[in-house]
Formats: C-alpha cells, sequence, structure tokens
C-alpha cells in the first residue's frame, strides 16, 4: 500500500443536508457507504460538463453523479 | 466437512485474503464485482472449506451478484462467518457486519488492511470490540501475509465463546413487530429463533430478496405486515439505530498512536490520473502503452521466437518421425500440416495475450479501474450508461464472456442488458491472432496502431449501439453511479501473475481442446470432397461452401475462398479463424502464410476484412453466455443477427469509401 489519505480537498467541509428527490437504490448505496444527515463531506474534483463529483467522506473517497451531490448539499 | 463463508464489502482485499488461506485461488482484483460467482477453497493442510461470495455493501441487494450472497445465506448454513473489513473504514463496513452478526451464524471479524489504519494514527481496542459485537475480532494485512497464521488458527479451532451474540435492541415499535413477526415464524414455520429474527429484521429493512423468498414460502406473518412496516418507515429506523451503535462502539474502542510518515502516494498518483481533463488522456495513453508492450515491445518479438521454434525444429521433427516410423502420407499431413501448423498458429500469440492480460491484472490489482470508470462516466452518460459500464467492456477485451459476467455489477437492468448487447463488439483476446497476422502482413510498420485502432473501432460502435439501445429501451438519466476509489496498491508480482494465468489458462486450454478439435475439423473439410480423399483442396468440402459465398463477400474485398471458409469457424472460437487459414492454404508456418495473403488482399481489403472479424457474430460461449445472463433465446439470437449485419455493413462502406481514394 502507497499511502492513505486523499486528494487535497479543494473547499471547505459541507455536510450532508438531504437526501430527498434521490431514487431508493441511491439512497440504499449512500446509506451503505456510511453517508447519513449531516455527514461532513468535502468535494475533492468536479468534472467538466457537470461530470461526477469526487467527494470524500469518512476518510474514503467516493465518485458521484453531479446532480447527487447538488442534491446531498442542499441545491437544486 | 466444516464450511466458512468469506464476506465483506467491496475493496476489502477479500480475495487476496481467500487466496492466501486457501490451496486453490481465485481471480484478484481491485474492482468491484471481480468475484461474480461464489468461488470454493480448502483451507491449506485441512478439510475445512472457504466459500469466496462477491463483494456486497449490504444484503439489501441492488446487483445481481449482490442477490448472490443473501441467497447463499437463504439456502445455506455456513459453520462459520469470515466477515472481512477494511480497518480504516469500519465504520460503514460494520454496517454490513451487524447484518451478518443477525444472521446467528458464529463470525470472526477480520480487521484487513490494518497498516492503513496504524498510519493514521488510530488503532482500535480489539477486546472491546470483541465484547460489543460479541465475535472474535483479529487484524490481519493480506497482501503483507501479516496476522494470517492466527486468522487460520482461529478458522481451524471454529467457533469460540465470545460472551453474549449482539442483538441489537432497536426502537420499541420495530421491536414489537419483530418479536410478534418472529414468534409466529418459529411456531408456523419451524424456523429457528435466530434466523426467524434475522429473517424478519430484513423483510421490514425492505430487502428485495427476502420479500421474494417471504412470498415464495407464503410466510404470512411477514407478508401480511409488509404495507404498515413500509407506511412506518421502519428501515429509516435500523439503519439509525445500527450506525449509532457503530459510532459508540467505535467512539469506545478507538485508540490514538503515533502515525507513521507516510508519502501521499494516492494524492500524487490521483492529482494526474482523475484529472477533470487530463484523466481521459491519461486513460488513453495507459491503453496505448498497453498494446505498444503487447504488439511492439515485448509480445511480438516473442511469438516471432515461438513462431520459428514450433514451425521449424518441431514441425521438422514430426515429419521425419512419421516418415521414419513409417507413417502413411495422409497421417503426416494430418498431423503436419493439420495439427502442429493449425493447433501451432494458435499457440504462437500466447505471448501477446499474456502481456495483455499481464497488463489488464495490473491495472485491476492497482486500483486504476475504479478512476476508469469515472473519468468514463460522463462520456458514458451520454449513452445512457454509466461509467462503471466501461468495466465490463474492458474486462472484455480478455473474454468477451467474463465481461458479460462483470456487467452484472451494474445496477438497472436496463443498462445490464445494453452492457450485455455491446459486449462482443469489445475485441477480446482470442481475435488476435488473425489481427497480428493481418498487420504483420500487410501493416508491418504499424502493427501496434492499427490493432488499436481495430480496438478503438469496436468501442465505438459499442457506444454508437449503446445510444441506439438507450432510445429504443427508454433508458432514464438517473443512472445508480457510485464507485468507491480505492487506495493505490503496490502491485504484488505474485497476484498479477494469478490474475494473468487465470485469464490466459483458458486459452491454452482452448488451444488443446476445441482449437484442436476445430482445427481437425477444417483438416477434414479441406481435405474430403464430394468423391472422396481430394488432391486438390479446390475440390474439397470447405471450397464448396467458401465459393458458394463467395459473390456476398466480394463487395467487402475478400476474393477468395478460403478466408470465407476460415471465417465461418471462428463462430466456434475466434482463436481458430488463424488456424483455419494456415489450413485452408496450406502453409506450415506464418511467413508462408502471410506470404498467400499478400496475393489475395490488398491493405484496404485487409482492414476491411478485420473490421469484418472484429464485428461479426460472437463464438458460441459469448452467446451462450448472453443466453443465459438475459434468461433469453431472443437476445442470443438477436446479437448473432445485429453483430453480423453492422460487420457486413461497416466492412463494406470501409472497402467501397476506400476504394474510390486509395
Amino acid at each position: 500500500m502507497l499511502s492513505q489519505t486523499a486528494i487535497t480537498p479543494t473547499t471547505a467541509p459541507l455536510h450532508i443536508q438531504q437526501f430527498t428527490g434521490l431514487d431508493e437504490q441511491t439512497v440504499q448505496r449512500l446509506h451503505s457507504l456510511g453517508l447519513t444527515v449531516g455527514s461532513a463531506l468535502v468535494p475533492v474534483r468536479f468534472y467538466p460538463f457537470h461530470g461526477p463529483v469526487i467527494i470524500n467522506v469518512n476518510q474514503q473517497q467516493i465518485g458521484i453523479r453531479y446532480t447527487v451531490f447538488q442534491t446531498l448539499i442542499g441545491g437544486d | 466437512m466444516t464450511t466458512v463463508a468469506l464476506l465483506g464489502n467491496p475493496n476489502t482485499g477479500k480475495t487476496t485474503l481467500f487466496n492466501e488461506l486457501t490451496d486453490k485461488y481465485a481471480y484478484v482484483g481491485n474492482w468491484t464485482g471481480v468475484t461474480v460467482e461464489k468461488k470454493m477453497g480448502k483451507i491449506k493442510h485441512s478439510e475445512i472449506e472457504v466459500v469466496d461470495l462477491p463483494g456486497v455493501y449490504s444484503l439489501s441487494p441492488i446487483t445481481k451478484d449482490e442477490a448472490v450472497v443473501t441467497n447463499y445465506l437463504l439456502t445455506n448454513r455456513p459453520d462459520l462467518v469470515l466477515n472481512v473489513t477494511n480497518a480504516s473504514q469500519l465504520k460503514r463496513n460494520l454496517l454490513l457486519s451487524i447484518e451478518v452478526l443477525e444472521f446467528g451464524a458464529p463470525v470472526i471479524i477480520a480487521l484487513n488492511m490494518i497498516d492503513d489504519l496504524k498510519r493514521t494514527g488510530h488503532y482500535y481496542d480489539f477486546d472491546t470490540l470483541t465484547e460489543q459485537l460479541g465475535c472474535q475480532v483479529k487484524a490481519t494485512n493480506a497482501r503483507n501475509k501479516e496476522g494470517l497464521d492466527d486468522l487460520r488458527t482461529a478458522l481451524l479451532q471454529g467457533p469460540q465463546p465470545t460472551g453474549k451474540k449482539l442483538q441489537l435492541t432497536y426502537p420499541f415499535m420495530i421491536e414489537q413487530a419483530i418479536r410478534q413477526a418472529s414468534q409466529q415464524l418459529v411456531s408456523d414455520f419451524d424456523l429457528t429463533a435466530d434466523f426467524a429474527r434475522w429473517l424478519t429484521i430484513q423483510f421490514i429493512n425492505q430487502n428485495k430478496s427476502i420479500r421474494a423468498y417471504a412470498k415464495h414460502m407464503q410466510l404470512t406473518p411477514l407478508m401480511s405486515q409488509a404495507a404498515y412496516y413500509d407506511a412506518q418507515k421502519f428501515d429509516d429506523q435500523i439503519f439509525q439505530t445500527r450506525l449509532t451503535f457503530i459510532e459508540q462502539t467505535l467512539n469506545q474502542a478507538s485508540e490514538n498512536i503515533a502515525s507513521t510518515s507516510h508519502i501521499q502516494m494516492t494524492a500524487k498518483i490521483d492529482k494526474w490520473i482523475t484529472h477533470p481533463l487530463l484523466g481521459l488522456p491519461v486513460f488513453v495513453g495507459i491503453f496505448f502503452l498497453m498494446f505498444k508492450l503487447s504488439f511492439d515491445w515485448v509480445g511480438t518479438p516473442m511469438s516471432d521466437l515461438l513462431d520459428g521454434f514450433l514451425s521449424g525444429p518441431v514441425s521438422t521433427t514430426a515429419s521425419h518421425l512419421l516418415t521414419a516410423a513409417g507413417a502413411i502420407p495422409i497421417l503426416r499431413s494430418l498431423v503436419v500440416n493439420g495439427l502442429i501448423a493449425g493447433v501451432g498458429g494458435v499457440l504462437v500469440f500466447i505471448p501477446q495475450i499474456f502481456v495483455l492480460f499481464a497488463c489488464i491484472s495490473l491495472l485491476e490489482d492497482s486500483g486504476y479501474m475504479a478512476r476508469a470508470a469515472l473519468v468514463t462516466d460522463r462520456i458514458m452518460q451520454m449513452i445512457g450508461l454509466n461509467g462503471k459500464a466501461f468495466i465490463p467492456l474492458i474486462i472484455g477485451f480478455g473474454c468477451n464472456v467474463t465481461g458479460i459476467m462483470a456487467a452484472r455489477t451494474i445496477e438497472q437492468p436496463k443498462e445490464r442488458l445494453i452492457t450485455t448487447l455491446i459486449s462482443p463488439f469489445m475485441s477480446c483476446s482470442a481475435r488476435l491472432p488473425i489481427y497480428s497476422l493481418f498487420v504483420a502482413a500487410f501493416f508491418p510498420r504499424n502493427q501496434a496502431l492499427i490493432v488499436l485502432s481495430i480496438y478503438f473501432l469496436g468501442i465505438a460502435v459499442a457506444l454508437g449501439m449503446a445510444k441506439i439501445y438507450q432510445i429504443l429501451f427508454n433508458v432514464k438519466d438517473s443512472s445508480v453511479f457510485i464507485v468507491e476509489l480505492p487506495q493505490y496498491h503496490l502491485p504484488r508480482l505474485d497476484i498479477i501473475w494469478r490474475g494473468t494465468w487465470d485469464k490466459g489458462k483458458g486459452f491454452i486450454k482452448k488451444a488443446g481442446t476445441i482449437i484442436f478439435a476445430g482445427t481437425v475439423l477444417i483438416w477434414l473439410l479441406s481435405s474430403f470432397g464430394t468423391s472422396g480423399l481430394v488432391s486438390d483442396i479446390d475440390n474439397s468440402f470447405a471450397a464448396m461452401l467458401g465459393k458458394g459465398l463467395l459473390p456476398l463477400f466480394a463487395p467487402l474485398g475478400i476474393t477468395t475462398w478460403q478466408v470465407i471458409s476460415a471465417l465461418f469457424t471462428g463462430i466456434l472460437a475466434k482463436e481458430v479463424i488463424s488456424s483455419s487459414m494456415m489450413v485452408m492454404f496450406h502453409t506450415a508456418n506464418q511467413t508462408g502464410l502471410i506470404a498467400m495473403m499478400a496475393r489475395y488482399f490488398t491493405p484496404l481489403s485487409a482492414y476491411a476484412t478485420l473490421v469484418f472479424i472484429l464485428l461479426y457474430v460472437p463464438c458460441f460461449a459469448t452467446i451462450g453466455t448472453i443466453k443465459s445472463e438475459t434468461g433469453s433465446t431472443k437476445w442470443a439470437l438477436y446479437s448473432v443477427v445485429s453483430s453480423l449485419a453492422i460487420a457486413y455493413g461497416l466492412a463494406l462502406i470501409i472497402y467501397q469509401v476506400g476504394s474510390l481514394f486509395i
């Protein structure tokens, strides 16, 4: 194993506001990854043209769709 | 016989642990869904059987391979469950552990990748974890073989008393519902108390597999209450109860230790690999490098050496020995022109195929595949798929059968179907021998580039078809795309070799079975005709078949019946095409065949033929897998017809349009 930590976060931590509006399977998978309302979330990378977003949650990096990211932080 | 079920989240090193513990090995990879079926092995020097189950995040399945785990627990009663967790991500790993502990079978939890946890300056008090979770907890680091002796001893000793079994206390209303339903299940359906409680919790938690099971088994105490459970949103409360318990447990067990200095290598690598703009060019560059290694730098020179050996000393010695033994000419022809030329003609490509497989195994083991899914997601989104579909397609480079099976990790059934249907367009390794032959004959200076263009054409056709299917199947844009990015691993040679061998052994096995049989069949077809044994191959059955279809293939630039007959045999297995051509053209080595082909092809018609070979009818094994994975003969037939039409159309366009300019 080469390392432990993630890419240096690009912005300050946000918190998950809601799962409302996401489909059932996405919510289930996010829950299984330990994400819940109030979890601290640090966006690490944004891909162009509203591509996926890499987030850092609970010391793990996860790639999610931009729309999911927006919903989680309470936007859209 | 004692059975241990190996179960855990993806990316916990579960399969590596399985390989270290057991005599037999399974395929190892650093990508969710490598274990698409459960695999069996025996703990070294013992009779204890280990079942390696696919990695899952929860027992509530979303994907097809996740359902394998739940169905296993419903139909089997393992003596022990070895729950492998990623020590540095214990919070979410324990969500699955709780579900497993509630199942009631004795459990050992392995905190794998323990070194990663230590590097962060954190550790856990194992006595506290054991007490809180009610099971044995062991520290391991499977990649460095640490803690394995201790774990193996624990598995050999079997279940040990660890105090009270874990039984979470859910909110009052849920506990009441669990108690009522499970009591009835025990009394009316003769279930054990543990199993009844687990079944009830899973049912309340809206586990689709369990609900289907309850319906199938007519478990009325559960079925009658389903609407009530759902209306009360009990599943949310179950999740919160579990999460609270885990946080409390980890807080109690948490210890701080001096953190070791560590280089932020994953961060440094990802700075380039997952870069928003450079990620895609890097992806293309990695694949270009892979092809250069396979076709220019390493694979081809080794293949040439092997070809020289097989067509030279081996062929000559066999011919001399047969002559000395007084073998009749037809037998000599069968062995020298049929078997050695045919099977040998396929075996010479082993170096190229193994180099390519080694590269794919390296990418899987290092953790790159998850990144590849990420950087390709935006493109895949445009055609109604997600980046995860890219992985089965990449695996399809090795073999379309395994690629199609890896599509089981895709959540939505429609996306899974589309991925299955477009997978045969990915150029599998079996097609390499015939590509190598053509590029050596017609594009000697640009071999890697031409082969790469064929591979990318395959990808382009696959993506184009996916877009058409997206419209036809009315696939919505709300695809589940959540991909975990594991940390990079320093590649371990033994794991790379195992992955390479696991993928490549099928090729060698096929050379000894189906290719061997195919070669004999081709030799028979090309040596016999309506009048019996023929001295002129032009009067053989193979010639009759090829000549009959020649007018159809002429517009593609294929002007010789031998190639058409060889293409037919490719449906048996793609590797057979090159060996068939060896037999049809009655040549003993690659050099002779290349000289022969130069008489019938131009570079343009050769390229059009390569395109046809890339896209036409999948091999029998792939057709069978499409049928079994879609559960429908209709889709298998559709795949045959559609791929043939696309192959013909594209090869026709390339040859006809190209002829206008060249």
